[in-house]
């Protein structure tokens, strides 16, 4: 109680003091001035300064943006190194990029393994054995787990691949470990015999000549070799033509057909008009054909360059090495017969095919291309009348 | 009212039919499903998957489903099989080099369990082409005289004339209605 009695005595007679002398003196900044002058180079005077050389500087606003700055660069330096942290740890293993690498190198891994064995002894084989099938299986573990970031066509597609290691394994299992404790191996012989067959009969399926009992309906060409073939608009008109079975021939059909069916052909060259509805192309290999058409459906044909008009879409399905190109032929009636067609001359999707075996949409697939404009023939004229080399 | 909203909805769903129409490719599914839908025919590509269309038709409510022909889509035809009331199998008249390969997915098809009990409607499309095959000739390709596990009917149709698919489409209501809506 007397301590805060006597503080306040002493604050308001020393304030009353200082008050009084103030208003006194009256100091101006004159006097102020010559105080300072006098007190210059005292050391008191110049640690004072410099605090308030420091204090002025914080004031400054440049300065603060200066700092905040610099703090914000550290706060976001943190935070990137956070970012980077979290995705060293997840992202990188949940990215597809990163999933078909690993894939890749376990996946050659094993075939490294499985490519050893024809080298190995005998008495380390069945453990070699073990040891890719525990990779193969981990494998396959690995991918189903990936299972919800991959798409389900890469994923069918990486199965696959699995599988087929599996089935590798398991066959050179067969040949190099044969399971002497069981006695049913002949059972073997007779399965694989069976298998001779079927592939045989599928070869006659597909082999030179297809043949069925509708053969009379056919209106068209069938196996012919080095042949230069034609037929005009009066026969073709709107029917539904065939080439079958033709080797080194070039078939001209200057008119409108209704559809078009293409067999079986062997570096042919084929030369057509408008065709209303779809042109249909099979087994066909070395083949150049220029045709145009509302659809293209294409299958088990390979090495084929289609100079192509297509006015809503092709398909290709188990082909290989088919190469597009704008359709380019030219003959006198062309433009009269596109018109009785009713084919729109300027819708041409020739250059997007729909690949059935590859349902991957960012992926262009690999069994067709663009033909590259020096390669295309630009001019047919003079292949009407003569066979292809 | 709430009640009743429910009751009405209950009953829409009684009238439901789910339709499956399948075939070879290039057959015409599509084109017949645009035509029964009325939308233009003349930029049809082939079927990369699949189209649905729900139509309403003499007071049902018609799911149609048009499965994609090509080789390699056959093998997923079966996802498509549950609770299937119909199938819409189109045939390419024209096509005879392909008719064989034709019977062999359809038989296989009613050798299915899960369409046991489906009508069968054979439409025999594109049979305004010259070089079409006749209704009898496909009839016996088909072997259709030998299916005794469904119903079945085969008319000739054109899906660009439009001719005989509404005949078909309304033999296979009755058909489907016959047999499962009974109370009506």
């Amino acid at each position: 109680m007397s301590i805060a009695a006597k503080s306040l005595f002493w604050v308001i007679s020393f304030g009353t003091l200082g008050y009084g002398l103030f208003t006194f003196v009256k100091p101006d900044d004159e006097l102020l001035k010559k105080f300072d002058q006098g007190s210059k180079y005292t050391d008191a005077r110049r640690v004072s300064h410099d605090t308030i050389a420091v204090l002025k500087e914080a004031a400054n606003p440049n300065s603060d943006i200066k700092r905040l700055s610099r703090r914000d660069a550290q706060r976001l330096e943190k935070l990137q190194k956070a970012h980077r942290a979290r995705e060293e740890v997840d992202a990188t293993n949940e990215n597809e990029d990163y999933f078909s690498g690993a894939f890749k190198i376990r996946s050659e891994n094993i075939e490294q393994l499985l490519s050893h064995i024809p080298t190995l002894e005998t008495n380390v084989l069945p453990q070699h054995f073990d040891n890719i099938k525990r990779e193969a299986n981990e494998l396959q573990k690995f991918v189903v787990t990936s299972s919800f970031f991959l798409k389900e066509f890469n994923m069918r597609k990486y199965l696959g691949i699995v599988q087929n290691l599996q089935t590798k394994c398991y066959e050179l299992e067969d040949r190099y470990v044969p399971r002497k404790k069981f006695g049913f191996t002949r059972k073997k012989l007779p399965k694989s015999h069976t298998q001779k067959e079927n592939s045989m009969d599928e070869n006659d399926g597909s082999g030179k000549t297809d043949s069925n009992k509708w053969d009379e309906k056919l209106f068209g060409f069938d196996s012919k070799e080095d042949k230069v073939l034609s037929l005009e608009n009066d026969e073709l008109f709107q029917r539904d033509v065939a080439l079958r079975n033709l080797k080194n021939c070039t078939v001209g059909l200057r008119g409108v057909m209704g559809t078009l069916h293409i067999t079986n052909l062997d570096n042919c060259i084929v030369l057509t008009g408008p065709v209303t509805s779809s042109v249909f192309i099979e087994k066909c290999t070395n083949c150049k054909i220029v045709t145009a058409c509302q659809q293209l459906r294409m299958h088990s044909s390979i090495k084929c360059d289609i100079y192509l008009h297509v006015t809503s879409k092709g398909i290709v399905e188990d082909c290989d090495h088919i190469h597009t190109a704008p359709y380019n032929l030219h003959y006198e009636d062309l433009e009269k017969h596109f018109n009785m067609s009713s084919l729109d001359r300027n819708t041409n999707n020739w250059d997007c095919l729909d690949d059935f075996n590859w349902l991957a949409p960012d992926v262009p697939s690999p069994n067709w291309s663009i033909l590259d404009v020096t390669e295309r023939v630009c001019d047919w004229d003079e292949w009407w009348s003569k066979t292809p080399l | 009212m709430g009640f009743l909203t429910i009751l009405k909805k209950l009953r829409q769903k009684e009238k439901e039919m789910r339709i499956l129409m399948l075939g070879l490719d290039n057959a015409g599914k599509t084109t017949i499903l645009k035509r029964f839908n009325g939308e233009p025919i003349d930029t049809i590509s082939p079927t990369l998957g699949f189209n649905i269309k729900t139509l309403e038709h003499r007071g049902y409510k018609l799911n149609i489903w048009d499965v994609g022909g090509q080789k390699s889509l056959r093998s997923y035809w079966k996802n498509y099989f549950e609770s299937t009331d119909g199938v819409a199998w189109v045939v390419d008249s024209a096509d005879a080099r392909r008719l064989a390969d034709c019977a062999k997915e359809l038989h296989s098809l009613l050798r299915e369990e899960r369409l046991a009990g489906a009508t069968l409607l054979v439409l025999a499309n594109k049979s305004d082409l010259p070089g079409a095959l006749t209704l009898q000739e496909i009839r016996e390709a088909l072997e259709l005289d030998g299916i005794k596990t469904h119903h079945w009917r085969i008319l000739r149709c054109s899906a660009v004339t439009g001719e005989n698919l509404l005949e078909g489409m309304d033999w296979m209501l009755d058909d489907i209605a016959s047999r499962i809506f009974t109370l009506d």
